[in-house]
């Protein structure tokens, strides 16, 4: 047979798509590029190119407040990443284990911190301190919005995606595997730590990546449950913009799409190291 | 059997699942290293029966014992079995050492004893040298054997089988056949296994006991299951046979509603309905008016020739049924259809079993 045979479309539909896909790829990058060219102008005037300089990360870094609100963003995202690991991890081990009362409605409420508008639960989660502190507090002590129920609300939203991720991985899990696990003298701890745990383990990461990455990136939630010393990255970033876009801000937003390039770097990395070592001990 | 403990003794054990009767009050005993086939269609409870031996079901009624010691609500940690599951249930994050060590650990057993033990257990399943294997870098035989081996290593009382070489293709199957029952020799522990292929459950086992629909139908050894079968299903499920309604007309004689009188054996009153079973490759296939001075026989007309290579298969019409007689070893074929036959069998051939 010569050639191939040309099936579907045409040469010119094809060139028009290759087209397309450039324009939605730039659509998509020209921004962000513009955004790291400028975080290195030497001018202070955000959109006159003054000459190449690390001016204004310095002056980011030096800048007390920048670094509080980094430092805050750092704490936030871990603690809740980890919380929320644990218990997103628990409540989809039992709604996919157990037939319990209310098992139907908490199954169908425990995603919907994914659907419901961030301004929603921001507004929910406000009040909600609000009522709570005013009944804490009629016992004595006088609790404050701070860095602690920032950590909550994100904990709040971050269990749902944690579940999410897990419970698919769950519909692929092989019970036979944890009765296998009893029958060789397993007790019911030891089967979830040795077996089960292992293997969700691939969605229990994927779930903490994603809520790491959420917890990094929220602003309205973030914004309404803070207080005074307990602002947020994204919180700060967003309110000083409303005095103009800065150099500064420039450096500060290309710091954060770096380190959100690192964190998909080495998940990817981490997922290939793994990959190639079961392919090594095929070779041996 | 002549133990006085018997190495499972199930007494009067149902299991429901809410409505559904998936084990119907069985009774049943395997003696000490025996290797017992529970054999019948999906379905029929065997699983179920296994699972609870091995803990892994809870009875719902009745009382389970491993050598004398009331297990039947225990957890699967605390009994002396360990099973090799229907599709092996190998733990895919594990190399082959670490699954065939996992039982042995959790007993809290290390170093040089455990070494020394997942040696001997890689070595008598012939697994040597992939121990650092993942399983799914085996193939499917080997995997088997690394479930064998993860159960055995443990030294249990009872083994516990789940249609051990259903995954396996043919060739491979008749190969673990023989090695199961030499393992079994081996090692003399009790083999329980459960299986839906008469042939195998025949082939592998000293005593078989057929099951449908919950119930324990009839327990003995092959010869007995196959020879005298105690149920038409027993009969219809173990092997080929042809299924004749008839009735008993005297202690040695049954009248079959064909009208024909034929001599066998009834345990059944007289005037009471029976089925006579009839094997195919027991029964023989002759000209018409040479009947056999001992046995019994049926005049019919060669309605239809099968050829099996190994065997040739004569459909027989005798009267309004339909006789299957399988001829075996005999070069060329003497018979063509449209002749008139008779369908002879020795005394013994034919079972009578009660409806």
């Amino acid at each position: 047979m010569s050639g191939v045979v040309e099936v579907g479309l045409g040469r010119r539909t094809r060139r028009g798509l290759a087209v397309w896909a450039w324009v939605v790829f730039a659509f998509l990058y020209v921004p962000i590029f513009v955004l790291v060219v400028f975080s290195f102008n030497a001018s202070s005037r955000v959109n006159i190119w003054g000459g190449f300089s690390f001016q204004w990360y310095g002056e980011a870094l030096r800048n007390d407040v920048i670094t509080s609100a980094i430092r805050v963003s750092l704490i936030v995202a871990l603690v809740s990443t980890v919380v929320s690991m644990v218990l997103g991890t628990a409540v989809a081990l039992a709604l996919d284990r157990y037939r319990f009362r209310g098992r139907r409605a908490l199954d169908g409420t425990v995603y919907l911190p994914i659907v419901i508008p961030d301004i929603t639960m921001a507004v929910m989660l406000l009040v909600f301190f609000a009522e709570a502190f005013k009944f804490i507090d009629s016992f004595g002590p006088r609790l404050t919005l701070g860095i602690s129920t920032v950590a909550l609300s994100h904990i709040a939203f971050n269990i749902s995606f944690v579940c999410v991720v897990v419970r698919a991985r769950l519909d692929q899990f092989d019970r036979t595997l944890e009765e296998a696990a009893r029958d060789l003298y397993a007790t019911g701890w030891q089967t979830f730590r040795r077996v089960t745990l292992p293997l969700i383990m691939p969605g229990v990461a994927a779930g903490g990546l994603l809520a790491l990455t959420l917890s990094l990136d929220d602003v309205v939630i973030s914004a309404f449950v803070s207080g005074p010393g307990s602002t947020t990255l994204p919180v700060y970033v967003f309110s000083s913009i409303r005095r103009g876009v800065t150099p500064e801000l420039n450096a500060i937003s290309t710091l954060m799409l770096a380190a959100s390039i690192a964190l998909v770097l080495g998940s990817l990395a981490l997922q290939r190291r793994r990959a190639s070592a079961s392919q090594q001990t095929q070779v041996l | 059997m002549t133990e006085a403990v018997a190495a499972v003794e199930i007494e009067g054990v149902t299991k429901r699942f809410g409505e559904v009767v998936a084990v119907d009050d069985i009774d049943l005993a395997i003696g000490d290293g025996e290797f017992f086939a529970l054999l019948g269609p999906s379905g029929c409870g065997k699983t179920t029966t296994l699972r609870m031996i091995a803990g892994l079901d809870l009875p719902t009624e009745g009382r389970l014992r491993i050598f004398g010691e009331e297990v039947g609500m225990a957890p699967p940690d605390r009994r002396p079995v360990n099973t090799v599951f229907q599709a092996y249930a190998l733990f895919p994050h594990m190399t082959v050492r670490q699954n065939i060590e996992f039982g042995l650990r959790m007993r809290g057993i290390k170093g040089p004893e455990l070494g020394r033990r997942v040696a001997e257990a890689t070595g008598m399943v012939r697994l040597a040298g992939m121990e650092e294997r993942r399983p799914d870098q085996l193939s499917g035989g080997q995997q088997q054997r690394v479930a064998l081996a993860r159960a055995l290593v443990n030294q249990p009382k009872v083994l516990l089988l789940d249609e051990p070489l259903g995954a396996l293709d043919l060739k491979l199957r008749q190969e673990m056949q023989q090695e199961l029952k030499a393992l079994q020799r081996e090692v003399g522990i009790t083999f329980v296994f459960v299986t839906h292929d008469q042939e195998e459950a025949l082939a592998m086992s000293e005593r078989i006991g057929v099951m449908s629909e919950g119930r324990l139908l009839q327990v003995g050894t092959p010869r007995e299951i196959y020879d005298r079968p105690a149920s038409r299903f027993v009969a219809d499920f173990i092997g080929r046979t042809n299924i004749l309604e008839a009735s008993v007309e005297s202690a040695g004689t049954v009248r079959l509603d064909s009208g024909a009188l034929i001599d066998a054996e009834a345990s059944t009153p007289e005037g009471s309905r029976v089925a006579v079973s009839l094997r195919p490759e027991r029964v023989r296939l002759q000209p018409r008016g040479t009947a056999a001075a001992e046995g019994a026989s049926l005049d019919g007309e060669v309605r239809d020739i099968t050829y099996l290579g190994h065997a040739v298969v004569y459909e027989v019409a005798a009267g309004p049924v339909s006789v299957e007689v399988r001829v075996e070893g005999e070069v060329g074929e003497p018979f063509a259809a449209g002749d008139e036959v008779t369908v002879a069998w020795d005394r013994g051939a034919a079972a009578v079993v009660a409806d």
